[in-house]
């Protein structure tokens, strides 16, 4: 008998082997973890500081903050800012919301052809865009010049109201993409039950397609305030020859301009610059939150009829047409003629004094040169560095029993409080701080390091969907067949992603390409990328090599943009 | 309230006739059902009277109403046709209150605030839905939802009530329940109701009349009983309710008897008459009204020998799929089959005789996948 018991024992199954798993995991989350918070403590360490950091008799002190607090120029600067960022984001945020009612919803004519138009600012630098701009209609623009010559009045770009309508123009496509998405979504059914309760279609897009996009409007508002504060570029170029200061020109003019650079006052106006974009941040995450509200029973998704628009239709394409023409199309034609012409001007004719000077010049000039070369290193390997470390840290945040997953996704959303030129800044000081890895500031790995960082939010954002769309039941599959955690991940979620990877690498590469903010600090000679450079040259007030830089930069992107996009089948938006 | 006229009614999608030559009535204060699998083109019908698609050819008129007129070159625009739609995804405006979603159509009607107000407070008590004026769609069931997309539909007292698979977003059960409150609803106002499913047993339900439709084609426009008792096509038959079907040749036609010899050779006999174009049949047997007899040596009269394939208890009825000689026959019945071997008996009354030729034709259409965006 006790024998027979012994038999029916089962066999006890210890497997012991190296949790690997585990490894990975921790490995991704602390190099997550030290790259995102690699350029926040110094900032925050440096703003209680009477002296650089760098030095070796400073004390801690609150003066710092009194300083700033009491500076006219602070507040100044921060009214513009205000009053900058609420009328680019008002104007914005209205241009893009009708220009995509008007391109998903009428049938104005050339509606293909406008779809893909009214997107080419998404695709080119801020900083090209300004450029371009101020060739056009800045004070001694080509436009400028012909209506001037013409005995008409003319405009200032170079001012406030200049800003805003750039900086409108240029944003309008965030609003524009938030808001197509949205109505290719929206079940085309609401609209028709208004169309049979009585209403005409006008009265229809008035009171129904219009509050629907609500939710869309009021994310991309928040969107275009953010960036609006953020940016540099259309500030530095139009708003600093005018004298106009908003806080982030502010804080080139104290910590890059300067003889005497001021380390401390440059620390505050970066907190308090996060401590505002976090609030706006906060404040979209809980828009997003409330927007189930207007989830409802989903119908089949029909296509929406689209409205005639009769004898306003030609109406509407003029519109358009010339908000495209004007706003996107004229400048960017300017920029390409002033990068083969020694001067752009309305009394010569460009094509009789065609040069290839200008490209001469950025071509040969070692420091101009080595800027497009290393551009388009950090593009090309940075941001397949990127994808794969971000794909990698999604993965971890939704497909793994990590215990701290919740908090890695937080973790990666938290680069989006910095502004780019912070991000620079922290990077920049944490070089010179940490004994040992100073040499590294010099090179594009660190560029590489802190623009990977200021875009971790984006892509780990752009990749997120695509992981939840994929069944969890593929990889319990996986695991009962065998695979441990990481062989799921190799063989089962990271070729599912292989698309979706592909669309964020190629949107890291161009956005990549334009970055200029977070390199304002922390380039040095050796380590100059194409938007420095242009800054630089423009503030030399050089505009050929300029035009030549932007057009090179134009040229990769449409490249780029129109491989990804017909061969490889890449979607740069939903 | 008014008839519904449709008239040679035609709607191409791509060079395909989504809607093919449509003509019927329906009268006034009565609910036709369109019925047919995803892509027979009854969506497109419903939008077509709608106005939502432009049509192709024909007429269609609500009463004194011309709602399309290819020929008069008049096309109503849907704001412009008094109409009342209820969709499938009941398509309440998420930004608008329950009172919001009910006024907006009164608003544009120019009706008074007030007298707005007594309609909308009538409408929602005639749903049950009395004092949810203030609730927004998100904060409802999906029962309560339907019941104001149909509060909508019907407070501007339409023309004509029109109805998207309405059910379609509801569990089993409380369907059951909205489709006899829905023909309770229509009875009361006594509108003109055009309603379009794909359940058989739905539209036989809720209908006056049923129009059968395939591939854009109307099959057949009867009553309920007409259509499950004598359904004018094989397609019609399989579509609805669970039909078996057995090839043969007329043999004898006399007054009140039809003889067919099916083609594994026996004798059936049918009440009915065979079609007069031609001797090759259909016999169509309803899978309810086959006994199944135990074998025996005597021959029993229409009946033909068969052999259980499998067998499913379903706990108020038993269903069999049994092989004969001439092909498999599907059987619902009370009792357990009483062998292996069994003899289906059949009452001459239940073989329903259709055209052969036809039949082929029909099966090929039901054997086709869904058409895409007909629906």
């Amino acid at each position: 008998m006790s024998t027979l018991e012994k038999q029916v024992v089962p066999r006890e199954v210890t497997l012991k082997s190296i949790p690997w798993d585990r490894i990975v995991q921790w490995g991704i989350v602390v190099l997550t973890g030290l790259l995102v918070l690699f350029p926040a403590w110094p900032i925050l360490y440096q703003a209680f500081m009477d002296k650089p950091l760098y030095e070796q008799d400073k004390v801690a002190t609150f003066g710092n903050f009194g300083d700033i607090l009491g500076s006219g120029e602070f507040w100044t600067s921060l009214r513009t800012t205000i009053i900058y960022a609420i009328f680019s984001t008002i104007l914005g945020v209205t241009l893009g919301t009708f220009l995509a009612i008007i391109l998903s919803r009428t049938d104005i004519p050339c509606r293909k052809l406008f779809t893909s138009l009214v997107l080419i600012p998404f695709f080119v630098s801020p900083l090209v865009l300004a450029v371009s701009w101020n060739l056009i209609f800045g004070p001694q623009g080509y436009f400028t010049i012909v209506v001037r010559n013409l005995g008409l009045p003319t405009w200032d770009l170079s001012s406030l109201p200049g800003m805003i309508v750039v900086t409108g123009m240029y944003t309008a496509p965030f609003t524009y993409l938030y808001c197509i998405s949205s109505l290719s979504l929206s079940d085309s059914s609401l609209e028709d039950a208004a169309r049979i309760a009585g209403a005409n279609p006008f009265t229809t897009l008035w009171k129904i397609t219009l509050p629907l996009l609500r939710p869309a409007i009021s994310f991309s508002a928040l969107f275009t305030v953010v960036s609006v504060i953020e940016s540099t570029s259309i500030p530095l170029i139009l708003g600093l020859p005018a004298g106009v200061e908003v806080l982030s020109t502010y804080l080139y003019k104290l910590g890059v301009v300067g003889i005497n650079k001021d380390y401390g006052s440059v620390a505050v106006v970066s907190i308090l610059l996060i401590i505002l974009v976090s609030g706006l941040v906060m404040l979209q995450r809980k828009l997003v939150s409330q927007e189930r509200r207007f989830v409802t029973v989903g119908g089949k998704a029909g296509r929406p009829k689209l409205i005639r628009l009769g004898r306003f239709r030609w109406l509407t394409f003029a519109l358009v047409s010339l908000y495209v023409g004007i706003g996107i199309i004229l400048p960017l034609i300017g920029v390409i003629a002033q990068s083969w012409s020694p001067f752009l001007s309305p009394m010569v004719n460009p094509l009789t004094t065609l040069t290839t000077q200008n490209y001469n010049t950025v071509l040969s000039v070692p420091a101009y040169q080595s800027s497009i070369i290393n551009s388009l290193l950090i593009s090309t390997f940075g941001a397949a560095i990127g994808i794969l470390f971000m794909g990698m840290i999604a993965v971890i945040a939704y497909r793994s029993d990590f215990r701290g997953r919740k908090a890695l996704s937080y973790l990666a959303m938290f680069p989006r409080a910095f502004p780019g030129m912070i991000i620079g800044v922290g990077f920049l000081w944490a070089f010179l701080l940490i004994p040992g890895i100073g040499g590294m500031r010099n090179t594009i790995l660190a560029l590489t390091f802190a623009f990977i960082v200021r875009y971790l939010p984006l892509g780990f954002s752009n990749i997120s969907p695509a992981i939840l769309r994929i069944s969890n039941e593929l990889d319990r599959a996986g695991r009962v067949a065998g695979m441990n955690w990481i062989g799921v991940v190799r063989h089962i979620l990271l070729p599912i992603l292989g698309p979706a990877l592909l669309s964020g690498y190629m949107l890291l590469f161009i956005s990549f390409l334009k970055e200029y903010n977070v390199a304002l600090f922390l380039f040095s000679r050796g380590s100059e990328v194409m938007g420095t450079t242009m800054l630089q040259l423009t503030q030399q007030g050089t505009a050929g090599p300029v035009a030549a830089l932007a057009t090179i930069q134009l040229l990769i992107t449409v490249v780029v943009v129109f491989i990804a996009s017909r061969f490889l089948g890449v979607k740069f938006h939903e | 309230m008014s008839d519904l006229i449709i008239e040679g009614l035609v709607k191409n999608f791509g060079g395909v006739h989504a809607v093919d030559h449509i003509s019927l009535t329906v009268k006034d204060g009565t609910l036709t059902s369109f019925l047919g699998p995803s892509g027979c083109g009854k969506t497109t019908t419903l939008n077509s009277i709608a106005g939502l698609e432009p049509i192709d050819e024909g007429l269609i008129r609500a009463g004194d109403l011309v709602l399309n007129d290819t020929r008069r070159k008049i096309a109503l625009q849907p704001e412009q046709r008094e109409l009342g739609m209820v969709f499938q995804s009941y398509a309440l405006w998420p930004h608008m209150k329950v009172y919001g979603n009910l006024a907006l159509g009164l608003k544009l009607k120019k009706v008074p605030n007030n007298e707005a107000k007594k309609r909308i407070k009538e409408t929602l008590e005639l749903v049950g839905l009395e004092g949810m004026e203030d609730r927004y769609p998100f904060q409802l069931s999906g029962g309560q939802q339907q019941r104001v997309a149909l509060a909508r539909a019907v407070v501007a007292q339409p023309r004509l009530l029109l109805l998207d698979e309405p059910l379609s977003n509801l569990d089993a059960k409380v369907r059951e329940q909205a489709r006899a409150w829905l023909r309770e609803i229509q009875n009361r106002l006594g509108i003109t109701t055009v309603y379009v499913t794909h359940d058989q047993a739905e539209a036989l339900a809720i209908s006056d009349m049923v129009a059968v439709m395939s591939k854009g084609k109307l099959v057949q426009y009867a009553t309920p009983h007409e259509v499950y008792e004598n359904p004018a096509t094989r397609y019609v038959a399989d579509f609805i309710g669970i039909s078996s079907f057995i090839n043969g040749t007329v043999v004898e036609r006399a007054s009140n008897f039809t003889r067919i010899k099916i083609d594994s050779g026996e004798i059936l006999t049918s009440s009915r008459p065979a079609p007069s174009s031609t001797d090759r049949v259909t016999v169509t047997i309803r899978s309810e009204r086959i006994r199944l007899l135990p074998i025996t040596t005597e021959a029993v009269a229409n009946s033909i020998p068969a052999k259980i394939v499998s067998g499913l208890y379903l706990g108020s009825k038993y269903q069999y799929v049994v092989k004969t000689s001439t092909g498999t026959i599907r059987i619902e019945t009370l009792n357990a089959a009483p062998g292996e071997e069994v003899l289906l008996g059949f009452a001459p009354e239940d073989l329903i005789l259709l055209a052969a030729e036809n039949a082929g034709e029909e099966v090929a259409v039901k054997e086709e996948k869904e058409a895409p965006a007909l629906t």
